[in-house]
């Protein structure tokens, strides 16, 4: 199964390789197929390889520059042994003896790193390690035996010699169980290729202060594995019996040279399983169109890409903090996908009321309420795009005169005002002007006009009640002395502004009209005189 | 409505006398619509009599709502300007730089006829229009009330002069009249809104300021102005909040506000734990800033989020109602949270989903800030993008959050690093929805969301459908860079189509990117590089022509480009390839002249297309007088091809023995 897994591995690579030597020469036509490989691979769904693996392949394209540079990763090895002290040289020695292929140097070299990291932090002793290592390898063996069945026994045999010489696709087995040991332990996939490029920080850190990488590692695995265990219990019962009593017993003895076993020994279990659900995985999926689908091809090499140190280690975009990107809990994403964004379980805190609130929000806007609608305002202004767009702008300022939408178009003072106020204004005859009589006449025909008139306010129209009735205050004495006879009202008298230009004849009674405000008239020889407003202002003119 | 009624109505009354022969007494007297209405009442009075009526209910239309139907019937036409430049076509814009002058200095001529009218009201009193138009006339800037008064500060506060008002405040204080509570509260709002300091006037030069600096930084200028006030120690806010005899909840509030705003993070908890003490509860916008706060104070991730949920909680407790912006804050808060971040987001959203908010734009934005924090990570999380486009597709937003203008360029940021084509095309259609072209945010940000689109178009589509795009963008929306040019010429490498390069080689000068050694480069070395038909071939030369004479005399108050020796190179091959000997030959006499080598390659090119025993000669003497390594070589050449004269014959063999004597 591993080795399968590793060919698909190498292949892949050689694959980015190859696209990536193609990415940096300029864009030949040859690309093309390349670029068709890369539209695939982003349409297709990433999943069900096992994450490491395909970390393998997210890194390989972008070490790769740096992967025949075998003095440089010497260099990198020598570093990665002072850092981690004396102890581990056995273990160094190991790894030289693999060296000679570069590929699997590669990897293995990876996992030392990634081990030595591991050991480092949590000290142990390197014979302890090695006791470590083997029982994990057979731990991993067993599951190879297991589920793979494919291993001949010699193989077998010979991974468990883990140090001495090893054959090319043997290799694989002892990678996969130094793995399985370092993300049991560390959960940190701190690589060769990261200690290079973050060497500086990686010194710094560590004269600052060796207990907090410690700390914090341990911290992350536990808060990883609390999140683990969530999903790792939904799929608790189907999985445990997939294990077998052999490997319990394995995992078991291996967790009893930690320090805290019990909960070594749990956590051992949960990889164990999540092991078997990677094999499934893959044993169903078609591994390498996974792989190759997985591949991201760039068809130019990015600036930024570059100055990304390429391991799961990364800045938080804000600059506050690592991000730690691994495995598992890609993983875990997976199993927590959900079809919708709003399905998932809540934060549970706030209790869903739906009374009507509306006490406090109608209080006057505070300072900082105009501020932030401003703001939002602003940040959502945009250049008109065409004619009536800038309409609309000038609309909303105030500069212009808004599109009628209805008949009310205009009518911004008056909209308030409901129509029985235009109306019926006989309400306003009730104090002031006599009960009846030819003046009572005179503004009940006064009042009927206005109340047709549909260009005064109600304002204006109050005030033009008004006017008459202080001018017939004022006129009282005039009209006591002359002793209009207030009875005898005239008949058909006028008709009063607002019907515009209308023009009325009538019969006046001439005393009525001296005591007018248009009293300048002259009377006809019949008393028959042609009258005509025009709102308000009266023009008589003669009959003839 | 009406019109119909009448016609239905005459249509009855003509045809149907013998049905409404009861109501004909009734009917002949009243006209044709009253018809209408009697027999429309009726009928359906007889069949559903049962079915409540209901009433429609009246239908409100904004004063807008005609002219945005009509806006809605026009068309972007891609070849012209945008709008803004119709008016004066002399000084519509070709490039990015131009854009950007003339659509400032259009805003700035605003904000100096603004300027000269507010600080010259008295000439400006007379009004024209009417009705009255208030925003045509001066605003009142100066101060009024010069008396001491709690009018004179309320007079100072809606005109903004913090430092006036802190006086009048100091002064009433003095004179031992006592404020009333709302006047210190807006004072104290005031105060804290703008951090102590005077707020910069819209119509002050300093904004042309702001707008170099949002140049300079590519950051809106909104960030830059908040950095520079600080919360000092003590100031105008704290001091009169602690001359107040009762501090309520909203002075509390105010200077909670205020400190998160200018950066007194640590400080403003404190404020909030004094409120607490006081037996006080905070607002929803307290509560907001203060979460928006949590990432400040904190320094683990874990401690982060306990903070933003115990304030959840305590919001909770004081039966204070969230809001969208209360979400937007803990999940921008998350962004600072690491690894529990993912998660915990999703539970937001959900919670938000169970409290009725709808996430706005700024939401989402957050939400794709946490699932694509950088490139590597962004792997196997597409998913997300794609549920979030699920959910936003098809729907008009109007902007709530000040976030809301990210989401378009955060979208297609995440398009571009996965090479998303089809999330791209679902991000650009969701632009296109309603009104939401407002939320595209600045001209800054605009540019940045069409140059990635645009990048990733040429990275992914076929050369047609990016050539349609180009036309659809470019230069009416969009004004690539010289990258965004590249990006194109790639594209068109990959597909074959490097005969298009003379039209664009047009674009690229009038966007004025013709002075860009390594776009010019590329470009000639693309054309240079392969075989084409001579109708390409010819006009390859007739832009190699050009870009010579560019080279040569430069571009008005633009430098002159430099020659480089590929550049050189290029443009005599492509001479060459299209015949063009003569010129071909004057470039290479150029070479001389500039101090460039040519490479041995070239000349040998030269030497296929020779047809002249003189030139054969001349060449090869050219040849010799760089010192190229194959002289030799081609001396034999020529001695065999060419018949030449014995002066020629002699001149070579000289040649040939210097060659051999500098060997």
């Amino acid at each position: 199964m591993y080795r399968r897994l590793l060919v698909s591995v190498c292949q892949t690579r050689h694959r980015a390789l190859h696209s990536y030597t193609r990415e940096s020469c300029l864009r030949s036509s040859e690309c093309d197929r390349t670029l068709l490989i890369g539209r695939h691979a982003n349409q297709r769904v990433f999943n069900a390889f096992g994450t490491s693996s395909v970390a393998y392949c997210e890194k390989k394209d972008e070490t790769l520059p740096l992967k025949d540079t075998g003095v440089v990763q010497d260099g990198v090895q020598k570093e990665a042994v002072q850092m981690v002290g004396e102890k581990l040289v056995e273990l160094q020695d190991a790894v030289e003896t693999a060296a000679g292929r570069s590929e699997q140097r590669v990897n293995l070299e990876m996992v030392v790193g990634q081990k030595s990291e591991t050991v480092e932090e949590i000290i142990v002793k390197t014979n302890e390690l090695n006791q470590h290592q083997d029982v994990n390898m057979e731990v991993v063996n067993n599951i190879v035996e297991d589920k793979v069945a494919k291993q001949t026994p010699q193989q077998r045999y010979t991974t468990q010699q883990g140090t001495d010489v090893i054959p090319e696709e043997q290799i694989q087995p002892v990678k996969s169980g130094k793995e399985g040991l370092l993300q049991l332990l560390g959960a940190m996939k701190v690589d060769v290729t990261n200690k290079r490029k973050q060497k500086s920080l990686k010194v710094q850190r560590s004269s600052e202060g060796p207990a907090r990488p410690q700390t914090e590692a341990m911290e992350s695995t536990f808060s990883m594995f609390q999140e683990a265990s969530g999903m790792a219990d939904v799929s608790a019962p189907t999985a445990r019996h997939a294990l077998s009593a052999k490997l319990v017993a394995a995992a078991s003895a291996a967790a009893s040279v930690l320090p805290n076993k019990a909960k070594a020994e749990s956590e051992l279990l949960k990889k164990l399983r999540q092991h078997e659900a990677v094999g499934e995985a893959q044993k169903n999926g078609d591994n390498i169109g996974v792989i190759i689908s997985d591949m991201k091809v760039g068809r130019r090499p990015n600036v930024r890409h570059k100055a990304r140190p390429a391991n799961p280690i990364q800045f938080d975009d804000d600059g506050r903090g690592y991000t730690h990107d691994r495995g598992i809990t890609a993983e875990l994403d997976g199993g927590l996908r959900r079809r919708s964004l709003f399905t998932g379980k809540r934060l549970s805190i706030f209790t869903p009321r739906f009374e009507a609130e509306a006490d406090k929000d109608l209080a006057r806007p505070t300072l900082w309420d105009v501020d932030f609608a401003n703001n939002v305002a602003q940040s959502a202004t945009q250049l008109p795009r065409n004619g009536f767009e800038e309409m609309i702008q000038w609309t909303k300022e105030g500069k212009l005169w808004q599109y009628p939408v209805d008949n009310e178009a205009g009518l911004e003072e008056e909209s308030q005002v409901p129509f029985y106020e235009h109306v019926f204004l006989e309400k306003h005859l009730e104090e002031g002007f006599p009960r009846q009589g030819p003046i009572r006449h005179f503004m009940e025909l006064v009042v009927s006009g206005l109340a047709k008139n549909p260009y005064y306010t109600v304002q204006q129209k109050r005030d033009h009640i008004n006017w008459f009735r202080d001018y017939f205050k004022q006129k009282e004495e005039v009209l006591k002395e002359s002793e209009v006879r207030l009875g005898q009202a005239p008949r058909n008298l006028i008709n009063h502004p607002g019907m515009g230009w209308s023009r009325v004849s009538c019969e006046v009674n001439v005393q009525l009209f001296q005591m007018l405000p248009w009293s300048q008239f002259r009377a006809g020889k019949s008393g028959i005189v042609h009258v005509s407003f025009i709102t308000g202002r009266v023009a008589l003119c003669q009959s003839a | 409505m009406a019109a119909r009624s009448k016609h239905v109505g005459h249509y009855i009354h003509q045809n149907s006398r013998l049905i409404f022969s009861h109501f004909e007494h009734l009917l002949v007297r009243r006209n044709l619509g009253g018809i209408a209405a009697v027999c429309q009442r009726n009928a359906p009075v007889q069949r559903e009599s049962a079915d409540a009526i209901v009433v429609p209910r009246k239908k409100t239309w904004s004063k807008e709502a005609v002219l945005q139907a009509l806006a809605a019937t026009v068309k972007r036409d891609p070849t012209a300007p945008h709008y803004m430049f119709q008016d004066d076509p002399y000084l519509t814009p070709r490039t990015s730089g131009e854009f950007k002058l003339y659509s400032l200095s259009q805003q700035s001529g605003i904000m100096a006829a603004k300027h000269v009218i507010n600080t010259n009201p008295k000439f400006f009193q007379k009004d024209f229009a009417e009705p009255h138009i208030p925003c045509l006339m001066p605003e009142t800037i100066e101060l009024r009330i010069e008396d001491v008064s709690e009018a004179a500060l309320l007079e100072r506060i809606t005109l903004r002069k913090v430092k006036a008002a802190v006086d009048m405040y100091d002064q009433l204080l003095q004179a031992g009249t006592t404020v009333s509570t709302d006047a210190t509260n807006d004072l104290l709002d005031l105060i804290c809104l703008y951090g102590d300091h005077d707020p910069v006037q819209d119509d002050k030069p300093e904004t042309e300021d702001v707008d170099d600096a949002r140049r300079r930084k590519g950051r809106p200028r909104r960030a830059a102005d908040l950095v520079k006030v600080v919360w000092r120690e003590n100031n105008n806010a704290e001091r009169i909040f602690n001359l107040l005899p009762e501090r309520n909840s909203r002075a509390f509030s105010a200077l909670i506000r205020g400190m998160v705003k200018y950066g007194a993070h640590m400080k403003a908890f404190n404020t909030y734990t004094d409120m607490l003490n006081n037996r006080l509860t905070a607002d929803v916008h307290t509560f907001n800033a203060l979460i928006s706060a949590t990432t400040e104070v904190r320094e683990k991730y874990n401690d982060k989020w306990d903070l933003v949920v115990d304030l959840l909680k305590q919001m909770n407790e004081q039966k204070v109602k969230p809001n969208l912006l209360t979400f937007n804050a803990v999940l921008k808060a998350l962004r600072r949270c690491g690894p529990l971040a993912k998660g915990q987001s999703l539970h937001t959203l959900s919670e938000m989903k169970a409290l009725g908010i709808a996430p706005s734009l700024a939401s989402f934005h957050h939400l794709l800030g946490i699932f694509y924090k950088s490139v590597s990570s962004s792997q196997g999380q597409t998913e997300i993008l794609q549920e979030v486009l699920t959910e936003v597709a098809g729907k008009t937003f109007v902007p709530q959050d000040p976030d809301d203008v990210y989401f378009f360029s955060t979208a297609i940021r995440i398009c571009l690093e996965t090479k998303d084509l089809e999330s791209a095309y679902r991000v650009h259609n969701l632009l296109n929805v309603g009104e939401n072209w407002r939320l595209l945010g600045d001209s800054f940000q605009q540019s940045i969301y069409y140059g990635r689109i645009f990048n990733l178009l040429c990275m992914m589509e076929h050369i047609d459908v990016v050539l349609k795009w180009y036309k659809e963008l470019i230069p009416s929306l969009y004004y690539p860079n010289t990258q965004g040019m590249k990006d194109l010429l790639q594209a068109l490498d990959t597909d074959n189509r490097l005969d298009m390069i003379p039209q664009i080689w047009k674009d690229i000068r009038r966007m004025g990117h013709d002075n860009k050694a390594d776009l010019v480069e590329e470009m000639l070395s693309l054309m240079a590089r392969d075989r084409h038909s001579p109708e390409v071939q010819e006009s390859f030369a007739v832009c190699a022509l050009d870009v010579r004479s560019l080279y040569e005399h430069g571009q008005g108050a633009k430098m002159a480009l430099e020659w480089s020796i590929t550049a050189m190179t290029n443009i005599t091959t492509i001479l060459l390839a299209a015949q063009k000997n003569k010129q071909a030959w004057d470039m290479l006499k150029l070479f001389k002249t500039k101090n460039r080598v040519p490479s041995e390659a070239l000349i040998e090119e030269f030497l296929v297309r020779i047809k002249d025993s003189q030139q054969a000669v001349e060449l090869v003497q050219i040849s010799a007088s760089f010192c190229l390594e194959n002289t030799s070589n081609l001396v034999k050449r020529v001695l065999q091809t060419f018949e030449l004269s014995e002066e020629q014959r002699s001149i070579l063999s000289e040649l040939e023995v210097t060659t051999h004597i500098n060997e």
